[in-house]
């Protein structure tokens, strides 16, 4: 039994815990967030060691194996840092630091520490991109030629069925280390990555139609390293949709055909739920495991990447998503805001 | 009798110069009497989310200038004026008066931005029908003597239409406010029973029906409940049937039988014809249901409910 700890519970922290008590063989033994009706929420589920301060949690580690880190992007850093000199193994929500600086440091801390790292890149997990990942490496379409890749919400301004304020982090671009390009282009230069490999930075813009420090829409062009791969990135936080309504489409064009998420993606999300519900309900009935967030088709992505994180450190492999992969997309962003002159 | 003027700007571009002559123009036709000694004036627009006026949530800032303009021109250049809005559950409004346009228009215009939930707050008792509530109020509403609501013209999922009276309640001090959902109608006539707009300038060049539809419209009046009245009309609903507006005339904010419609260059009907009503009761019945079901299912299944699908 693999015993966890959860390091900040806000919306993804909460949304981790969740995940993490459906995973067969892990257990959450504490959990971390200054919030105390975060912490009762912890207690709700059956987690009895409770912390109003992350430190404390890392400092009686002794018995634990893993953590869970789900913190303001500035807080990435150090409570890394820490958790691998704990000789803890790490799964962190993106971006896995603020600077290209600070993830240096910690592709250094994680070889150093022979512990596992695994950062929250979910939209690898998500199944219309594993079936287009499939039929890449196949051959179908060909040699990969130009990649577009989308995603235009509402970001940290979605409104929950409750509304709750937008973190104060959020407001603050030494905190939030960026905008929209850090927080949603990270995810989709990360898919660029994933598609062709080593790349480079060749043109970005940004937007501010916020009136905010930190940009609010960005399309940057990246090319591979290796081939004659590009890739355009739209990314903004703009839209006013909620979900179920999630503006995102990659397609890819080959020199022998081309595929678009938007047809492997169900039409009807309405009907996909109450679909993969039943389905639920049914395994539920008959003792079988059922498939969490399938329902939602795009969060199921995130119950996937943490049962795919505590297979590796169960078997000792290495995750799909190493503390490199969140160095090399850092790079990326970096050599954007420069093109822009930004400097956060 | 209340007065309400429903007119439209003379061109389909939305100018600033479009929206300013057509704000001034139906101030003018109001015939409000300005000759008071109004040591200052509170602007209250609705900024209840960081969505700017494009995307017809907000009241656009150009509204707001245009009536600063007619205040000076009114009362002189020395009128100290306030635009002023309360935080929210969501929304603060130090973030909102950057992001929406709101400090730009402070530097422009020399008006001072005041976030209601700061200062001097007191508690007013009040009574709607057999309920009583205390609600956080600024002193600063409740001094000031020329209070002008400027709401957005829109639909709303929960109370149906979300314009004059509702704008009010967000000037509640109490950043929390989903605390009153449950008895939101009659908070909303609370509020509006302790202070009173003076003069409504209902922003309705982008208005929120089905999606966000560029009109060019502005009502403007000397009661609150009247220009709601109009409002719910061009929206297409039974001003009766909205329950804050029906609560608002058995407490006697307005009577819906003495409003006299002053309509410039346009009429209620036209405007109506060309509004993208939203049937706002099946969404209210069908986002409950959802909810209702997601929570069933996930009870019975034992799966997780996304962060913000959450109750």
């Amino acid at each position: 039994m693999l015993k966890v700890g959860m390091i900040g519970l806000g919306k993804m922290g909460r949304l981790h815990m969740m995940n993490c008590l459906k995973i067969d063989g892990t257990k959450i033994i504490a959990a971390a967030d200054p919030s105390k009706k975060a912490l009762n929420k912890a207690k709700f589920v059956g987690v009895n060691n409770l912390y109003t301060d992350y430190h404390d949690l890392l400092n009686d580690s002794s018995n634990m194996d893993a953590v869970i880190i789900s913190l303001p992007n500035y807080l990435h850093f150090e409570s890394i840092q820490l958790a691998l000199e704990a000789g803890l193994n790490v799964f962190v929500e993106k971006p896995m630091a603020n600077t290209v600086e600070e993830c240096h440091k910690i592709v250094s801390l994680v070889k150093k520490s022979g512990k596992k790292l695994m950062i929250g890149h979910c939209l690898r997990f998500v199944d219309a991109i594993e079936k287009m990942k499939d039929s890449v490496d196949k051959g179908y379409i060909g040699d990969l030629e130009v990649i577009t890749i989308e995603e235009v919400i509402s970001g940290p301004f979605a409104h929950g069925a409750v509304p709750t304020p937008v973190s104060e982090w959020w407001f603050d671009p030494k905190k939030a280390g960026g905008g929209t390009l850090l927080d949603l282009g990270y995810h989709l230069i990360d898919l660029f990555r994933f598609f062709v490999g080593d790349s480079k930075m060749l043109y970005c813009c940004l937007d501010h139609k916020f009136n905010l420090p930190i940009e609010d829409g960005a399309i940057v062009i990246l090319c591979s390293s290796n081939s004659s791969a590009k890739g355009i990135i739209n990314v903004g936080w703009y839209q006013k949709t909620n979900f179920p309504k999630y503006n995102f489409r990659l397609i890819l064009h080959g020199n022998a055909g081309y595929i678009s998420s938007d047809a492997l993606v169900p039409g009807n999300l309405y009907l996909h739920a109450i679909k993969e519900g039943t389905k639920n309900l049914f395994r539920k009935l008959i003792g079988k495991n059922i498939r969490p967030l399938s329902y939602t088709y795009y969060y199921e992505s995130y119950y996937k990447e943490l049962k795919h994180f505590f297979d590796c450190v169960k078997q000792d492999s290495d995750p799909l998503i190493s503390a490199t992969d969140g160095l090399e997309t850092m790079e990326l962003i970096e050599e954007a805001y420069k093109i822009c002159n930004k400097n956060f | 009798m209340a007065d309400v003027v429903l007119t439209s700007t003379e061109t389909k571009y939305f100018t600033d110069d479009d929206v300013s002559k057509t704000v001034s123009r139906a101030i003018d036709l109001l015939n409000y009497d300005f000759n008071h000694d109004f040591h200052f004036v509170v602007i209250k627009p609705s900024l209840c989310y960081y969505w700017d006026y494009s995307t017809s949530e907000t009241t656009d800032p150009r509204v707001v200038s245009a009536i600063v303009d007619y205040v000076r021109g009114q009362l002189g250049n020395d009128v100290s004026i306030f635009v002023a809005e309360a935080d929210a559950s969501a929304m603060r409004t130090k973030h909102a008066f950057k992001m929406l346009g709101y400090e730009k228009l402070s530097r422009k215009k020399h008006v001072k931005l005041v976030n209601l939930s700061k200062g001097d707050i007191v508690d007013k008792e009040v009574s709607v029908g057999d309920k009583k509530f205390t609600l956080k109020v600024n002193k600063m509403l409740l001094e000031s003597k020329l209070i002008i609501n400027v709401p957005k013209l829109k639909y709303h999922r929960r109370v149906g239409i979300s314009c004059a009276l509702k704008n009010m309640f967000g000037a509640i001090s109490t950043p929390g406010k989903y605390i009153y959902h449950r008895e939101l109608s009659e908070v909303i006539v609370g509020i509006n029973k302790i202070v009173n707009s003076d003069v409504t300038v209902v922003d309705g060049i982008i208005a929120k029906g089905k999606y966000p539809k560029k009109m060019g419209v502005i009502i403007v009046s000397d009661n609150v409940l009247a220009a709601d009245y109009a409002a719910a009309k061009i929206l297409g609903y039974n001003p009766r049937r909205i329950a804050h507006i029906n609560l608002a005339e058995k407490e006697k904010i307005g009577d819906f039988n003495h409003i006299n419609l002053v309509e410039d260059g346009t009429d209620l009907e036209e405007i109506r014809s060309a509004f993208p009503e939203q049937n706002y009761l099946l969404q209210k019945i069908s986002w409950k249901l959802q909810l209702k079901m997601l929570k069933a299912y996930s009870k019975i299944v034992g799966d997780t409910i996304p962060p913000i699908l959450e109750e």
